[in-house]
């Protein structure tokens, strides 16, 4: 256990002491298979009596109706969207992420501050910027990148959730043509995170590989995060009368 | 972000805003609470259209698509230091870029009611690094003009604890836990950001105004410092409707409406 480290600044509010948990965070673009991977890790990482959080973009209690209020209309420029977003990020870290680090639990992280870097820096907002504003993020133990290739992409989006408008970068490239758009989009998103993947040292993944494969690789990867953390036993820790004085009696009072 | 950047509160370093290589003017007055800023803005403004130029205001914390956010955190108590100072950036960036750079491309002249010095204070007072702040305004148009209202403390609480039953949570501070009583909290948090303005306006050649005199004395010396800058603005045509309307002796009522209705928010 360290004392947290920022990309850049230590924010105010956020105490100097170390944190017994694990910040893990997946990234990678719209449908390589990040939410299916989080889902069995969390039960294979829960099912071993770890306590697992977790938290993605847009579901921070103050900023999610904003931001999708705001992607509704036709007025948003990036620099907003990107402080909105920094926004939302920000109000997870604080009231999801760091209080879960804290109790010595995993916060498993859909998307961290990188998806967000890599979709601003190809609307023009400056990296330099991005680098700076985001440098009250907290520097998680591990980023997992999964990688693909938009010909392995296409077949899965187009069988699930359809192109979709921010994902083919139709609000700021010039073509009327959605399928063209969105192939054109992810090819530089993918440059971007792979950028990324190479100036921030995460694990990279091959994603286009079976489910079973890449949850695999995983696996091993969040072993050696993990390693040296003692999962609590599920039962002591709820029972153990030192932790959490009082918990029974109030139970009992619920009860009656 | 990992190494390149070295940050270091206490270099005092000043960063430069963007310089405004529009036609247009740029004009802004900050002050703490209570300083009258407002009220001599809003007096320029008249003079301002009464000379036939194109005016844009813009208020602080007012963009349409961001502050039912900021509204809905300052009411559930969810702003800490950092989500507030984003989410009134956020606000700023809005209002830049639809309303201000806009208005100042057609060389029209943007009056600002708060600018980014407001963040630079109150930031600053709530714990933020001074050159993190400067570095997230980074993209901000340089003003043309700034006027630092300077107003002694106890005459600005005065004038503010006067004319309102109560003081909101923020507004006085409360979330610095300065004090638990929301006035004397306003009174400390006050004069902590006033403390901040004081070096900004250095920093920044901002023009002090000395809000202790008459409104009409400080107005005449904003329109003496205002007027060799409004060189390259544009000047509407006079309104001939003003015209139309004085041949039939008409008053226009319904197109005040029209305008009222044109300029609140949907």
């Amino acid at each position: 256990m360290s004392a947290p480290r920022f990309y850049g600044i230590r924010p105010p509010g956020i105490p100097n002491e170390p944190l017994p948990g694990r910040l893990i965070v997946i990234e990678g673009t719209d449908g390589v298979g990040r939410s299916t991977q989080i889902a069995l890790l969390r039960e294979w990482l829960e099912s071993r009596g770890y306590a697992v959080v977790h938290t993605g973009f847009r579901r921070s209690d103050l900023a999610s109706q904003g931001i999708q209020r705001a992607k509704r209309g036709h007025t948003l420029d990036p620099l907003t969207l990107s402080l909105f977003y920094a926004t939302d990020f920000w109000d997870r870290l604080e009231r999801h992420i760091l209080p879960a680090l804290r109790a010595g639990m995993i916060a498993m992280v859909d998307r961290y501050i990188f998806s967000l870097v890599a979709r601003a820096i190809l609307r023009g907002v400056p990296r330099d910027w991005l680098e700076d504003v985001y440098g009250i993020a907290l520097v998680p133990d591990r980023v997992f990148y999964l990688d693909i290739s938009v010909e392995q992409l296409l077949p899965r989006i187009i069988n699930t959730t359809g192109l979709d408008y921010w994902e083919s970068g139709q609000d700021y490239l010039r073509g009327p043509d959605l399928y063209n758009n969105y192939i054109e989009y992810q090819r530089a998103l993918l440059a971007e995170y792979r950028s990324l993947a190479e100036e921030f040292g995460f694990q990279v993944i091959d994603g286009g590989q079976p489910i079973g494969t890449v949850f695999n690789a995983l696996q091993a990867g969040v072993e050696e995060v993990i390693a040296g953390m003692t999962p609590p036993k599920r039962d002591e820790a709820k029972l153990n009368p030192e932790d959490s004085p009082g918990v029974e009696d109030s139970a009992r009072i619920d009860l009656a | 972000m990992s190494s390149a950047r070295n940050y270091d509160s206490n270099k005092g370093v000043s960063m430069a805003l963007r310089p405004n290589t529009y036609p247009g003017k740029l004009l802004i007055v900050e002050g703490i609470d209570g300083s009258g800023k407002s009220t001599q803005l809003d007096l320029l403004h008249k003079w301002l259209v009464s000379e036939g130029y194109l005016v844009v205001f813009t208020r602080w914390n007012s963009s349409p698509i961001v502050r039912a956010t900021t509204r809905r955190g300052k009411q559930r108590r969810l702003l800490t230091p950092v989500s507030f100072s984003l989410i009134h950036a956020a606000d700023f960036a809005s209002r830049l870029y639809m309303q201000v750079i806009p208005a100042l491309q057609a060389g029209a002249v943007v009056l600002a009611d708060r600018y980014v010095y407001t963040a630079f204070a109150r930031d600053r007072v709530r714990g933020l690094d001074r050159e993190w702040l400067r570095r997230l305004y980074a993209f901000a148009v340089e003003p043309t003009v700034a006027f630092y209202f300077d107003v002694p403390l106890d005459e600005a609480i005065t004038r503010i604890l006067e004319g309102r039953p109560s003081l909101k949570f923020y507004e006085a501070g409360m979330d610095l836990a300065l004090s638990r009583i929301p006035s004397e909290s306003f009174r400390l948090f006050q004069g902590l950001i006033q403390n901040e303005y004081d070096h900004l306006a250095n920093e920044y050649n901002m023009v002090r105004i000395d809000a202790t005199l008459q409104l009409i004395d400080q107005q005449r010396l904003v329109r003496q410092i205002v007027g060799p800058y409004l060189e390259g603005a544009i000047r509407l045509e006079k309104a001939e409707i003003q015209d139309a309307l004085m041949a039939h002796r008409l008053g226009g009522r319904y197109l005040e409406d029209m305008r009222l209705r044109q300029r609140s928010p949907k």
